[in-house]
C-alpha cells in the first residue's frame, strides 16, 4: 500500500447518479492484487472533513485505475467535480480480494448500488481469463443501469420498479440466472439489505458465497479499529480482541458468507 | 536546523512530535507508509489486563472538522503485548511509551508490574484515566482528584521510568486533576483525551455510534485542548504533552506557546500515517524562519492581555 498523487484522466456520469473515474496511479496499480481491493480518496485538502473516502476499484489497466461510484453525500458530490488533469491524493491498494480459481464453479456475480465496482471488476477478470460468469446487477430503477439486460449472455438486470430487466430485488434475478448454471458460487457486493438477502439465499440453497462487506471506514489500514464486522463464531465476550470482530479494511472486505453477521 | 529536542522528565526526545495512543496501533503497523523511526515517540494503543474485543459497530463517524469514536479499548491484553510487541521495539530507534488502561487501581498496578518485570526498552508509561468509551476504563479516576493522586502515587512506586498521566477534558476543573497527578508523583501530564460527543442520523433516528456517545477528536477540539493545556500549565510545574486536533507545525507551536513541551498527533494519522514526519520537517522550517531557536525557550510563552 502507498499514498500516491493520482492524475485524473476522465470523470463522467454513466447512469443516473453513477459516475466513472479513470486515473493514472502507477504505484498503486503495480501493487494491485485483484477485484475486491479498494482505495481511500482524500477528497479535499481542508480539514472540514478529516477522513478519506473508501472506493472500490472497478478495473486496473496498466498504470490506470478505474472507480465506479454512486453519489450519495456531499463528499461523493465533490468527487464528481474533479476534472481531467487534476490531481487526487489516494491511498491503496487496500483490503483483500475475491478468491477464485476453482474452475468447477461458475461465478455468479451479484452487485447493487455502491457495490457495483468490485463486481464489474470481477466480471472483467473472469472474461479475461476465459471463465464463464453470470452477472446480476440490481438497482432501484432502469435509469441507474448502464449495461443491458441480456439473459442470453448471462447478464441479468433487476429493478425495484420494473423499468428494466427483472422486477424486484436481485434475489428473483439470481434464481432465474441459476436455471442454466451448473455448480454456482455467488460473489456479491452491495448495500447491507442486499448482502443479507444474498447470504440467506445462499445458505437456503447451499450455494457457496463470498460477500464484499461495506463499513463506515476511518483509516483503511487497521489503526483506527473503526470498521468492524461481527464474526459468526466469534461469540467470545472477553479475552477475544479480534476473534469477535474483524477489521473490514485489512481482514476484508471480502468474507466467506458463512463467516460474518450482516446487519 | 532549529533545535527540536525536548525533555520530558528524565527522557530526552529528539523532537516533540509524538503519535497519540489509539491512533497508531502498536507502532509498527504503519511502517509501510511512514518512517516511524523519525518520530519523537510512539504512544501505543491502550493495553488492559486482558484482551478486549471492543464495542459493536458503528464505532466511528466523521463530524465537522473531526470524528467521534467509540472503539471500546479493543486491544491484545498485556500478556500478548509483552510477548509479541515489546520484542519488536528492540529494533526501533523511536522511544515507545506504553499506554495503560485499567478498571481498578489494582489492575493498573498489575499491568505496570507485569511490564516492568519483563525486559524491555520502553521509555515510559502513559496512564489512561480518561477513556470515555468503556464502562470501566479509568474515567472514574480521571474525574476525581483523590483517586488520581492515589493511583499516581501507587504507580510511581512501581517504576522509575517516565510516568505520564493522561487527563480528560470532561471535568469541571482540569487543573485540579493535574495538580493531584503531580502530587502523586507523575513526571508529566498529557492533555487532552477526547471530549464526549454524539451524532444522530435523522433519517432513521439512530445514533451514528452504537452506544450513543463517542469521543470527539480532530481539529474541532484544538481550541479546547489549547485551553486545557494552558490551564494546567498555570497550575503545575511538571512538563505537559499537548494533544487535540494537531495537523501542522503551526498547531504544534500553538500548543508549545500554551505550555506544552511536546505534542501528540492523533486523528490526522488516519488521513496520513506519515503526517508526523511532515510536521517535523515543517516545524524545523517554521522555527528557523522566525528565528525562534529551541522549542524549550517557547514553552508557555503565550502573551495574554493584562
Amino acid at each position: 500500500m502507498k499514498i500516491e498523487i493520482a492524475t485524473v484522466l476522465e470523470n463522467k456520469l454513466i447512469a443516473s447518479n453513477i459516475w466513472k473515474m479513470k486515473m493514472t496511479a502507477p504505484g498503486i496499480a503495480e501493487q494491485y492484487k485483484g477485484a475486491g481491493q479498494f482505495i481511500q480518496i482524500l477528497v479535499q485538502s481542508s480539514w472540514d472533513n478529516p477522513l478519506r473516502r473508501p472506493m472500490s476499484i472497478a478495473a486496473v489497466d496498466g498504470d490506470q485505475i478505474v472507480i465506479i461510484y454512486k453519489v450519495f453525500g456531499r463528499m461523493t458530490q465533490v468527487i464528481t467535480e474533479q476534472e481531467a488533469g487534476e490531481e487526487l491524493d489516494i491511498l491503496g491498494p487496500l483490503g483483500n480480494t475475491f478468491r477464485w480459481g476453482d474452475d468447477e464453479f461458475t461465478p455468479v456475480l451479484v452487485g447493487g448500488g455502491v457495490g457495483l465496482a468490485p463486481i464489474l471488476n470481477m466480471y472483467g477478470e473472469c472474461t479475461a481469463a476465459g471463465q464463464n460468469a453470470v452477472l446480476v446487477i440490481g438497482a432501484r430503477t432502469g435509469a441507474e443501469h448502464f449495461i443491458d439486460h441480456e439473459p442470453q449472455n448471462n447478464v441479468f438486470l433487476a429493478t425495484d420498479d420494473g423499468t428494466a430487466g427483472i422486477t424486484g430485488t436481485v434475489i428473483p434475478a439470481i434464481a432465474i440466472s441459476l436455471k442454466n448454471t451448473g455448480k454456482p458460487e455467488i460473489l456479491a457486493c452491495g448495500p447491507e439489505p442486499m448482502l443479507k438477502a444474498v447470504q440467506e439465499f445462499a445458505a437456503a440453497h447451499e450455494i457457496p458465497a463470498q460477500l464484499s462487506v461495506e463499513s463506515y471506514m476511518g483509516c483503511g489500514i487497521g489503526i483506527c479499529q473503526g470498521c468492524v464486522v461481527e464474526r459468526v463464531n466469534g461469540n467470545v465476550s472477553e479475552h477475544s480482541y479480534h476473534e469477535k470482530y474483524s477489521l473490514v479494511c485489512i481482514d476484508g472486505p471480502v468474507y466467506k458468507s458463512e463467516e460474518v453477521i450482516i446487519g | 536546523m532549529a533545535d527540536l529536542g525536548t525533555k520530558i522528565g528524565i527522557v530526552d526526545f529528539e523532537n516533540p512530535i509524538f503519535v497519540a495512543s489509539g491512533t497508531y496501533g502498536y507502532g509498527t503497523e504503519v511502517s509501510e507508509l511512514a518512517d516511524i523511526n523519525d518520530l519523537g515517540a510512539i504512544v501505543t494503543k491502550s493495553i488492559t489486563r486482558y484482551p478486549r474485543e471492543g464495542n459493536p459497530p458503528p464505532r466511528i463517524v466523521e463530524t465537522p472538522s473531526g470524528m467521534l469514536n467509540s472503539i471500546g479499548l479493543a486491544n491484545i491484553g498485556v500478556e500478548a503485548y509483552i510477548e509479541t510487541m515489546i520484542p519488536l521495539y528492540e529494533e526501533l530507534k523511536t522511544p515507545i511509551i506504553m499506554n495503560i488502561a485499567g478498571s481498578t487501581e489494582a489492575e493498573y498496578c498489575e499491568i505496570l508490574e507485569m511490564t516492568e518485570s519483563a525486559s524491555s526498552n520502553i521509555a515510559g508509561y502513559e496512564i489512561n484515566i480518561s477513556c470515555p468509551n468503556v464502562k470501566a476504563g479509568g474515567m472514574e479516576f480521571g474525574v476525581d482528584c483523590d483517586l488520581t493522586e492515589q493511583l499516581t502515587s501507587r504507580l510511581r512506586k512501581l517504576t522509575e521510568r517516565l510516568l505520564i498521566m493522561k487527563l480528560s477534558p470532561n471535568v469541571t476543573d482540569i487543573a485540579a486533576i493535574g495538580i493531584a497527578a503531580e502530587r502523586g508523583g507523575a513526571d508529566a501530564l498529557s492533555a487532552i483525551n477526547t471530549l464526549v460527543g454524539m451524532s444522530i442520523d435523522t433519517t432513521n433516528k439512530e445514533s451514528n455510534i452504537h452506544f450513543g456517545f463517542g469521543g470527539l477528536s480532530g481539529p474541532a477540539i484544538k481550541p479546547v485542548g489549547l485551553a486545557c493545556v494552558h490551564k494546567v500549565y498555570q497550575a503545575v510545574d511538571i512538563p505537559l504533552i499537548g494533544i487535540g486536533g494537531i495537523t501542522c507545525a503551526n498547531d504544534v507551536l500553538e500548543y508549545v506557546l500554551a505550555g506544552a513541551a511536546a505534542v501528540q498527533v492523533g486523528t490526522a494519522n488516519y488521513r496520513d500515517p506519515d503526517v508526523g514526519n511532515s510536521i517535523i520537517i515543517e516545524l524545523d522550517t517554521l522555527l528557523d524562519k522566525n528565528n525562534m531557536g529551541s522549542i524549550l525557550n517557547l514553552i508557555g510563552k503565550v502573551q495574554l492581555g493584562s
